[in-house]
């Protein structure tokens, strides 16, 4: 696979997730509704990672502490969508989608840390050419092989809200998750994954456009 | 208009992302000198990962057959070897299935010497398949490998299909295995007890040895393997080896999925049909091999002593066979002495292909 593939097939499902998110009713699904990709590594080898998360809850916290010190972060939940995809040569191509829940709080000057698992599906495919070989020596190629699991992932990041001092629509994020794929040989896989990406708010289009 | 493109969009994005994924499944098979590829034998709901590397225009092939069961062929990879013996002939790195970077959903039940018999059977085929029938074939079976290529030349046919048969450290018979290591460590520890030599680490091996005398369970064999490799790191005459040093070498090179290997290896060498391979003997069935035979045991191996070598040599049917014993070795031949280990390989190969 070559760098040309790899960047491609990340614009061409970015740009599918955007042309979802403005197709029904988008002044109030966008109000709520951001898009994420990123660069998504597991040690050396690379992958992409497409979502989009739908806030559900947001509330404000202050506090003043004992020493008189304030505290003013807020807290978000999201319900989120995500496809991740990683390539391990000679091993396996694992695409997978997850549906999670993600717990984010956010200080106010822009810096936050977040909490999410995530269930899902993953598909592998297989890093070679696979074959089947029959009882009488007959050899046949299997197209797409490759495996279903259940997944699971847990993840934990920093980021930097840029809407909250600088009023930019984006979210800098760094997250490790821990995948496990279930069952992988009649027992559980485990891979640690490292995300580095952007999160794009949609409301602000619709305050640009306001604006206009 | 808006859902036709949208429509559209979803198709391409499709078919690209097949793309993707099914380039790296496009078959590919290269005769040359200096081959490294990858691919998949898919028996009985396991996908097992071949590595073919080195010289395939010598249509010659030597079969890995890892140890464990579970450990995986990555370690076996080693710079000498490919310096020494891919240059001659081709490797072939083959992870037995729930091992290396072999795949597969729920198979545990599969997890069974007869299977794995069989997936040899089929890798073999497969090889001969890609490479051109006239292709030779060679194993190497190393430990509990050793195991798993006694059984397939002693099963039908079997040995037909291959020039030549390998055993590096390698058991035919686990109960007699047991027995071996038992008196092995009685034998060695004592000299070192009163030689003054590691008296600490050798007193808990021989009160063990002396408390569990025979007819031994599955833990009991496990324990005595344990102590076995416990053993070779007390004898100043052995060349150390670190398997993780040497995977670590190998992991970025093979592209190593480190936490398969360790899952898979976790899973088999705890499974349930280790009880049965802890009963299982092809002692009373080497007789049938006619195939020519190369023995290779460590002198300070034990957790496979090297009589089990002899036990080999003396009950096959073949003249072809040479026994080899390295003074400096323990159980792992092929990196404790790899100028001895790689001459005789080559030399056999060389011989009978």
């Amino acid at each position: 696979m070559n760098h040309r593939k790899f960047i491609l097939s990340v614009m061409f499902l970015a740009f599918a997730l955007f042309c979802f998110s403005q197709r029904d009713s988008p002044g109030r699904l966008s109000d709520s509704l951001n898009l994420k990709v990123s660069y998504n590594s597991s040690l050396i080898y690379p992958g992409a990672r497409l979502g989009a998360e739908y806030s559900v809850k947001s509330f404000n916290v202050a506090k003043t502490k004992k020493s008189g010190k304030k505290k003013d972060f807020d807290k978000e939940r999201f319900v989120s969508a995500n496809l991740g995809w990683y390539h391990h040569p000679n091993f396996q191509d694992n695409m997978y989608l997850t549906g999670g829940w993600t717990m984010r709080r956010t200080h106010s000057k822009g810096f936050f840390t977040e909490f999410s698992p995530e269930i899902g599906l993953s598909r592998t495919f297989l890093g070679g050419t696979t074959y089947k070989v029959d009882n009488n020596g007959n050899v046949s190629v299997v197209k797409l092989a490759g495996y279903y699991y259940a997944l699971l992932t847990v993840g934990g990041g920093v980021g930097y809200d840029y809407s909250k001092a600088k009023h930019k629509p984006f979210i800098l994020f760094y997250k490790l998750n821990l995948l496990s794929m279930y069952p992988y040989n009649s027992t559980i896989y485990v891979r640690p994954a490292m995300e580095i990406g952007l999160i794009y708010k949609l409301r602000f289009i619709g305050n640009v456009k306001s604006k206009l | 208009m808006l859902s036709q493109n949208y429509n559209l969009m979803q198709r391409i994005i499709g078919y690209l992302l097949l793309l993707l994924m099914v380039s790296c499944q496009k078959e590919k098979i290269t005769i040359g000198t200096n081959v490294s590829e990858t691919f998949y034998l898919n028996n009985a709901s396991a996908s097992m990962r071949l590595l073919v590397q080195g010289n395939t225009l010598s249509h010659t092939f030597l079969i890995i057959v890892h140890g464990g069961p579970g450990e995986g062929s990555f370690v076996y990879n080693t710079k000498y070897i490919t310096y020494h013996i891919e240059n001659k002939f081709a490797v072939v790195y083959w992870d037995q299935r729930d091992a290396g970077a072999s795949q597969g959903n729920s198979n545990g039940n599969n997890l069974n010497l007869p299977q794995m018999t069989d997936d040899l059977k089929k890798v073999i085929e497969l090889i001969k398949y890609r490479y051109g029938e006239n292709s030779s074939v060679f194993i190497l079976g190393h430990s509990f490998g050793g195991l798993l290529t006694s059984s397939f030349m002693t099963t039908g046919e079997n040995q037909t299909m291959v020039k030549g048969w390998i055993m590096v450290d390698g058991s035919p018979n686990y109960p007699l295995n047991d027995t071996l290591t038992r008196q092995m460590l009685l034998r060695v520890g004592q000299q070192q007890i009163a030689l003054n030599d590691h008296v600490n680490n050798w007193t808990p091996i021989i009160n063990y040895c002396n408390a569990h005398p025979g007819n031994f369970t599955l833990a009991e064999s496990n324990q005595l393997e344990s102590y076995g490799a416990d053993a070779e790191t007390y004898i100043s005459e052995v060349n150390q080896f670190n398997l993780l040093s040497a995977m670590e070498a190998s992991s970025l090179i093979d592209f190593l999925p480190i936490t398969a290997v360790l899952v898979n290896y976790l899973y088999s060498s705890d499974a349930s049909f280790n009880a049965v391979l802890d009963k299982t003997q092809f002692s009373t069935l080497l007789y049938k091999i006619v195939t020519p035979t190369l023995l290779l045991y460590g002198e300070y191996d034990f957790i496979c002593p090297k009589e089990l070598g002899e036990e080999v040599y003396n009950r096959i049917s073949t003249n072809d066979k040479k026994m080899v014993i390295s003074p400096v070795s323990g159980h792992n031949f092929m990196f404790q002495d790899e100028v001895l280990f790689c001459n005789e390989v080559d030399n056999f190969i060389a011989k009978y292909r």
